[in-house]
């Protein structure tokens, strides 16, 4: 009995110690007073700039663990720890499409360098141009460097009746009411993806259904029993389904083919120009951040780009690097932005 | 067979040993499921090799689905949302002293399913993931129909307080941004309610800190009424379990191979299958010891069978398989048929390395148990604020926010006044899981029927699930009658029947 009593001691003061780290962990940010914003005045600006990273960063990924944002994000995270010598923790606060994240690290955090959003094209170019009033804008952030991109594929199953992506075009253009596609909402990525191809062609988007699901590994398997006839997602999150040989790929969007399937055509080589929806994935910071952080966090990233074992990362997880500086990626996300409210306008998905 | 081999080197074992004993601990924290703590895990992978990191992961996951029984046993926490049915008959049995057995024929349960699972992974991994393929849409609306007739059998006596707090539990769920139109419903502006309410917090509450407080309210000692006996189950309580966690681990093993099919779902359902083929059904939710062996035995085939169509499809089924994936992605292990071609060993090891991971959960866990046992000795005036923390931290973790904290103490309260009253909590906890996945099947299933209906009965499966839903809704109305009758008879002799 005397030995069960040492077992637990053992046990509780583990579990204590669980718990006290586990508060502790929340507790240094609210304790340390924040570096003060600089202000951009010329004298200022002159001054030197201030230490940073000199404590722990949060990194918020607005999605559960285990998507594309999630993986960049940790990889990322973990290149610049070792890079800075201080902790990047990635945080986690799935919700509201990416909105419910985006607007703890924009609106509620101190805009003080130490909470870093997460962002990709759901949740900031194309939640701007399907909602009339979406809860997180361009004017939050100030969008610091894009760090990697996924190219669009079309996939249906893999012993569906077209030979190529023409062919299934003119079916569906002859047939919209028939086509069903899959999308994690009216103004989710793949329905950006099928209004502009559907434009392109001159179907019918409205004729067309919408099947809501979960996600990309919610909907290829739909589409791989024959429950849904189009899912339309990156290369990598078709990958496992198309190398089980249950869903094929009709084309990529883009003027490239993808690096990752090189024998898949481009819907530009089969005759439809100006597919240009693609997945893209990168940093924001909150308007108010110290421009010091925002250019310490774009010169680390050009140099984790160039790093063979971040450039490795990528590649496991199908993610192209792309890497943009603050300047090209703001100027992407305005024309971006432009673009999809004008397509999402014209095809009604604006709510 | 070379599986077994690397799978018994000394750093694999250690490793599925720290992966079950780790979530078995996290499983035991009421709300750090496996979910969190293979997230917060997943960095190690960076260390450690391929194997060994997903040995590890997978040891977690399943050790967590077993933790979770231990305190629904012992203190009516149930860690998971898996093990609230193993409460409903678990801590009846640990108030009348049968604790340790309890705690017994769960682990064999566990463990008997574990490998009951991992056997089918072995042999039908390539042929069953194709016939998951075929549930779409029309196929999961009349699963999650099905499903529902629990109600019935969960209403504790008043049927009409439980298809009322079925609505309620559905009402909370719609909170949050709506599934098809993207739109938020019931956020009255608040931003935290556009996320929804969690399900782990609700849970907590629900549970958790409701037992608190009827342990103030009852001024309780101790947290252990009498003592919980040795925990090798006798004869009797085995004879009784053998049945129960054989049809349990069928169950869960065969719905677990369906995405979106929980170990939650799947240990409800085979509480109510024993329920029902129960020559005693008045005794469940009382302290039936079928009660605990048949979803125990469920939780863990539907974790085990979960990673068929994971690694031969690349579908995680749950949440914790999700962020299992990404570690599997990291190694640049893409999981599919390809997986089974080009990195055997990995497989087949990590495939053995579940036998030693459930063999090593049984030897651990049944002289471990005392350990928790113990636990509950801890007087209550020390143990209430500990059961309090772990509630904060565990609702806290989900998305780490106070929200979160706050939900749960709001329901605990709730939940003292419904335990007052009398009004079941379990047909709310049910239909606020089911509700979400029955109305998104209905949105998909009219979209691919352009808004027919028929193609739910016009499709074989769907057709069969329908049939067997109405039936087993007759049937449960017919038992239920059965068991109010008895229990009144119960009473009428003079027995304490709560």
């Amino acid at each position: 009995m005397k030995g069960y009593k040492q077992w637990s001691t053992v046990v509780m003061s583990f579990l204590m110690a669980v718990s006290v780290s586990a508060c502790g962990a929340d507790s240094p940010q609210a304790e340390q007073s924040a570096p003060k914003p600089a202000q951009t005045s010329p004298a200022e600006a002159a001054a030197p700039t201030p230490d940073y990273p000199t404590k722990q960063i949060e990194y918020i990924v607005p999605y559960s663990a285990g998507g594309g944002v999630d993986l960049v994000a940790r990889a990322t995270a973990d290149y610049l720890s070792k890079e800075w010598g201080q902790p990047i923790v990635v945080v986690n606060k799935a919700g509201g499409g990416g909105a419910v994240g985006a607007e703890y690290a924009l609106k509620q955090a101190k805009p003080d360098g130490y909470t870093a959003l997460a962002v990709n094209v759901s949740n900031t170019t194309m939640l701007t141009a399907g909602m009339l009033n979406s809860p997180v804008k361009n004017e939050d952030q100030i969008y610091t460097t894009r760090i990697g991109k996924g190219t669009l594929a079309f996939a249906v199953k893999a012993d569906a009746p077209w030979k190529d992506f023409a062919e299934f075009s003119q079916w569906v253009k002859v047939n919209p009411e028939q086509l069903t596609w899959t999308s994690v909402g009216p103004a989710g990525f793949s329905a950006f993806g099928v209004a502009e191809w559907l434009d392109a062609i001159g179907a019918d988007f409205s004729k067309t259904r919408m099947i809501v699901t979960k996600g990309a590994s919610d909907s290829v398997p739909k589409v791989a029993g024959g429950h849904a006839i189009l899912a339309v997602h990156t290369v990598g999150e078709i990958m496992p389904m198309l190398q089980a040989g249950k869903v094929k790929i009709l084309a990529v969007s883009g003027k490239e083919r993808s690096p990752f399937l090189p024998d898949v055509p481009t819907a530009e080589e089969s005759g439809m120009k100006g597919l240009t929806v693609f997945w893209w994935t990168g940093v924001s910071f909150a308007k108010g951040t110290p421009d010091y952080v925002v250019t310490k966090w774009q010169d680390a990233i050009a140099k984790m780009e160039k790093d063979p074992a971040f450039a490795k990362k990528l590649t496991d997880i199908q993610v192209e690097s792309a890497y943009a500086n603050r300047e090209d990626f703001n100027q992407d996300v305005i024309r971006e932005t432009e673009y999809y409210t004008e397509l999402a306008t014209k095809k009604n998905m604006r709510k | 067979m070379d599986g077994f081999g690397s799978a018994l080197s000394l750093e694999n074992v250690l490793m599925a040993a720290v992966g079950a004993l780790v979530g078995t601990f996290v499983g035991v924290l009421p709300g750090l499921g496996p979910t969190s703590a293979i997230a917060i895990l997943l960095p190690l992978t960076g260390v450690l090799e391929p194997t060994q990191g997903i040995i590890m992961l997978a040891g977690i996951y399943y050790g967590a689905m077993y933790g979770g029984s231990t305190t629904a046993i012992l203190l009516n926490i149930p860690g998971e949302l898996s093990s609230v049915p193993t409460c409903l008959d678990g801590y009846p049995l640990a108030k009348k002293g049968k604790g340790g057995p309890a705690l017994g024929i769960s682990a064999i349960a566990s463990f008997g399913a574990g490998v009951l699972g991992v056997i089918g992974l072995v042999f039908f991994a390539p042929i069953l993931a194709d016939q998951a393929l075929k549930f779409g849409p029309p196929e999961y609306f009349a699963l999650m129909l099905l499903a529902l007739t629990l109600m019935v059998s969960l209403s504790g006596g008043s049927l009409i307080k439980s298809f009322l707090m079925g609505a309620f539990g559905y009402a909370l769920a719609l909170v949050g941004l709506g599934p098809s139109s993207g739109m938020p419903r019931f956020d009255y502006g608040v931003s935290q309610l556009m996320g929804g309410f969690d399900m782990i917090s609700i849970i907590i509450g629900l549970f958790a800190v409701t037992e608190v407080l009827k342990g103030i309210e009852e001024r309780r000692a101790s947290a252990m009424i009498t003592k919980p006996g040795s925990v090798y189950p006798g004869k009797e309580d085995l004879k009784k379990s053998a049945a129960p966690m054989l049809r349990g681990g069928l169950v869960g093993f065969f719905l677990g191979l369906l995405p979106g099919c929980s170990a939650a779902i799947t240990a409800f359902l085979a509480y109510d299958l024993e329920k029902k083929v129960s020559r005693h059904p008045e005794t469940f939710g009382k302290g039936a010891m079928e009660g605990v062996a048949a979803p125990e035995a469920a939780n863990n085939a539907t974790s085990s069978a979960g990673f068929i169509p994971l690694f031969s499809l690349g579908i995680p089924s749950s949440p914790p398989l999700a962020i299992l994936l990404a570690g599997l992605m990291i190694y640049g292990l893409t999981p599919g048929p390809v997986l089974f071609e080009q990195h055997a060993p990995f497989v087949w090891t990590v495939i053995a390395s579940m036998f030693v991971g459930n063999a090593m959960l049984l030897i651990l866990n049944l002289p471990m148990v005392w350990v928790w046992v113990k636990l509950t000795r801890v007087p209550y005036g020390i143990m209430a604020p500990i059961i309090l923390m772990f509630c904060t931290i565990g609702a806290y973790s989900v998305r780490n926010s106070m929200f979160d904290v706050l939900i749960a103490f709001l329901f605990g309260g709730l939940g003292f006044l419904f335990h007052k009253y009398k009004w079941p909590v379990v047909p709310l906890v049910l239909c606020f899981i089911l509700g979400p996945l029955l109305e998104e099947s209905f949105i998909q299933t009219m979209a691919m029927g352009a808004g027919d209906l028929s193609i739910v009965w016009n499709r074989p499966i769907s057709l069969v699930l329908l049939i067997a839903a109405a039936a087993l809704l007759v049937i449960s109305i017919l038992l239920n009658r059965r068991t109010n009758q008895r229990v009144k008879e119960a009473r009428a002799r003079g027995m304490d029947v709560a």
